[in-house]
């Protein structure tokens, strides 16, 4: 599993980053989403998923 | 015979306003009827604006998300009349993003977004528990029957809130008057004016503090950290007080009364608080307090889920009906704290989507949990039909809330 991250289109809501904290991360400087883990395993897939469905921007892409 | 040029509108209705008899909590049976015919329906705005209303989840989701349906102001107009729609938006300072679109709305929302992550609102935590302990000591000592909006769940969120803008404790109070005045339900134009203009005076004055001697707060932050003009900084913070004061208040005190009247829920939460986080999100999905609006108007011509949309027109989404889309939740008009869905809407979604969904969430959980901890047999001083909801307000909710314990 990959994913990719559209940091233009993240509003810095950090719904991801409840959803799977080990994967996403929330910038210090402006909110906007840090990928911490590009390619996490597949027993995080649901997680992932989830954060992805979640972001209001659709910011998040896995691959 | 029918009229040529409403031919095509003959099924708009107008914003429906009233809930059913008996449930508080439910959304009014016309949305249902509504999300039946289609996700969106033509919606008749009080001056006969021909628009559209949006009941479904999954077009709830589209809609937020979708650039080609604008927040600017130009044309908008609320479906139902509320108080204080009459006063004009011209004069509004510079920087309240809500009625930005992007990019001007992103360089705001990346200004802000820091004060309000996770991490930053888990810092917040003992102070939030340390003011919330506060008011339920006042509370006790003060003893029963109590009105638990102006006892709690008013000042909860005005405490938060004055604290985040670095406001001095002493000036509090009279803050918290105003605040009150601002959004009561029977203030007239001309009262409310008058507040604005000395909340607008405390706000300068504080702008003005933070730019001599700047603080920890996020006002002080704002002003060594960017470089906005004193303008925009005051409509931040109005942006800040409309969207979080009221809507805390109304989740706070609403949420209260629904885990009142579904004892078997508030009991099983009693005895596993582990269900709080999952109670929060439940609360905010089923009571849904932000009941018209959010509200867009189409920046062009355009076909939207089968639905033709001309430029202008202006879509309000109905959250309480897209929180209740069977297609979204098994059973929606279940009250159920171990539902565990985080997907519905009650903070919107795209870019506008709630900028403090973490602190409100945060707040609701101390806020509920160190109620009902502190009063083990918190009840309803008054029978149910004798509790008063905010009809036709942007935010539902009950007007007192009469606990004893
Ligand atoms: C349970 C309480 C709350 C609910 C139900 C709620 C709901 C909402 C909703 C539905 C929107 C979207 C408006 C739109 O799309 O036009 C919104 C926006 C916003 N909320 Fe909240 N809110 C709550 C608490 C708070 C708190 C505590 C704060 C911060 C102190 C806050 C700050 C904001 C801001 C700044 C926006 C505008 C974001 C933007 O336009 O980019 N809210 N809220
Ligand atoms: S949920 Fe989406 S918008 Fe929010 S921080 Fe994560 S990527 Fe950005």
């Amino acid at each position: 599993m990959r994913i990719e991250v559209d940091e233009d289109l993240c509003c810095g809501a950090g719904s991801c980053v409840l959803a799977a904290p080990t994967v996403f991360d929330q910038n210090d400087d402006d909110g906007t989403v840090l990928l911490l883990d590009p390619a996490p395993g597949a027993e995080l897939g649901a997680a992932v998923r989830e954060a992805a469905a979640r972001c209001p921007t659709a910011a998040i892409r896995v691959v | 015979m029918v009229h040529s040029r409403a031919a095509g509108n003959h099924a708009a209705r107008p914003f429906p306003t009233a809930r059913p008899i008996g449930c508080p909590f439910d959304p009014p049976a016309a949305f249902t009827q509504a999300r039946e015919e289609c996700p969106i329906t033509p919606l008749r705005y009080p001056d006969g604006h021909i628009g559209h209303l949006v009941t479904g989840l999954g077009a709830a989701r589209a809609v937020l998300a979708d650039p080609r349906f604008s927040s600017l102001p130009a044309g908008k107009r609320s479906p139902v009349k509320v108080p204080g729609s009459e006063l004009s938006t011209d004069a509004l300072p510079a920087g309240m993003f809500v009625n930005m679109d992007p990019p001007e709305h992103t360089r705001y929302r990346r200004l802000l977004s820091k004060h309000f992550t996770i991490r930053r609102v888990r810092e917040l935590r003992p102070r939030i528990q340390e003011m919330t302990d506060r008011l339920l000591d006042a509370m006790a000592d003060q003893g029963g029957p109590a009105d638990l909006v102006k006892a709690f769940a008013k000042p909860l969120p005005t405490l938060v809130t004055s604290e985040l803008l670095g406001l001095p404790e002493a000036d509090r109070a009279e803050f918290g008057r105003h605040v009150d005045v601002l959004f009561s339900l029977s203030t007239s134009g001309e009262e409310m004016r008058r507040s604005m203009a000395t909340l607008g005076g405390m706000l300068h004055a504080l702008i003005a503090a933070a730019r001599k001697n700047p603080g920890t707060d996020i006002l002080g932050r704002l002003t060594v950290e960017t470089d906005l003009s004193d303008e925009e900084l005051l409509g931040i913070t109005i942006v800040l007080l409309i969207a979080g004061l009221e809507t805390t208040t109304n989740m706070l005190a609403l949420g209260t009364y629904a885990l009142l009247r579904h004892p078997g829920q508030l009991a099983a939460l009693r005895a596993d608080w582990s269900l709080m986080d999952d109670a929060v999100e439940e609360l905010l999905r089923y009571l849904s307090v932000v009941q018209i609006g959010p509200i867009r108007v189409a920046a062009e011509d355009f076909d939207f889920e089968g639905r033709s949309v001309r430029k202008g027109q202006v879509v309000t989404v109905s959250l309480p009906a897209a929180n209740r889309d069977p297609l979204g939740f098994e059973d929606p008009d279940t009250f159920d704290i171990r539902r565990g869905t985080t997907r519905h809407v009650a903070f919107g979604n795209g870019p506008h989507q709630c900028m403090g969904h973490h602190l409100a969430r945060l707040e609701l959980a101390i806020g509920y949990e160190s109620l009902l901890r502190r009063f083990p047999r918190l009840e309803l001083a008054a029978a149910a039909e004798g509790i008063a909801t905010r009809e036709m307000m942007v935010t539902y909710g009950v007007r007192e809330l009469p606990v004893r314990w």
